[in-house]
């Protein structure tokens, strides 16, 4: 559906100009650790509308979809997710707004 | 007219109301998959995932009965169909998807939890 980018963290990253070759992690407090795709660390083929269990881990209690930079779901995956939540919404599977 | 027909694999997904009684139900989910074989195409799979809460009410209904279809059909006629779903009355909600394979079961497995 989309074209699948592979190379997308060889790119940015280097914002704070480290040495090359420094260990971000130990040398520096506060990097960032990178968080990794629950996607690809389970090496899915794509996700499909109708698995609402999953799909139900990636919105919030009020029905909305949660920001890549909380789950650490890689930009291709989002794109699908993104798809798969719209889809499930409109077969009533999953709430557009949920009322508490 | 010799024009090309090209094949597609299809998903559908329907929401018929789960308010008839099981024969009519049956009726209209007949008149659907009728509505696919008319036309040129070909079931391959059909899963009834039965009586289910909607997570939003459609037309004051508040419970629906789902079915899935797996279909091979020409791809002209998936906007004849989209217009004949509309006017059928029991039929609360359809989607219609392009799929690439047929899938044998729709238990999903859970994404493995990460150890942080």
């Amino acid at each position: 559906m989309y074209p699948k980018k592979q190379s997308s963290s060889m790119q940015s990253n280097d914002r704070q100009g480290a040495a090359p070759g420094a260990d971000a992690s130990s040398s520096m407090p506060f990097a960032k650790r990178r968080k990794s795709c629950p996607f690809e660390l389970a090496k899915v083929d794509g996700i499909d509308y109708k698995d609402t269990e999953t799909l139900k881990q990636f919105i919030t209690e009020r029905g909305k979809i949660l920001p890549r930079r909380i789950t650490g779901v890689s930009y291709y995956y989002q794109k699908v997710l993104k798809q798969a939540i719209k889809r499930a919404r409109h077969m009533a599977l999953l709430p557009f707004v949920a009322d508490e | 007219m010799a024009r090309q027909q090209r094949q597609a694999l299809y998903e559908g997904m329907y929401i018929v109301s789960a308010t008839l009684s099981d024969e009519s139900r049956k009726k209209a989910f007949d008149k659907i998959t009728d509505g696919i074989t008319q036309k040129g195409g070909n079931i391959r799979k059909t899963f009834e995932l039965g009586r289910r809460k909607l997570a939003y009410e459609i037309d004051k209904r508040r419970e629906g009965y789902y079915y899935v279809l797996f279909f091979e059909a020409p791809t002209a006629i998936i906007s004849e169909l989209w217009k004949e779903y509309h006017l059928h009355e029991d039929l609360i909600r359809f989607m219609t998807t392009r799929t690439e394979k047929v899938l044998e079961s729709l238990d999903f497995k859970p994404l493995k939890q990460q150890q942080v």
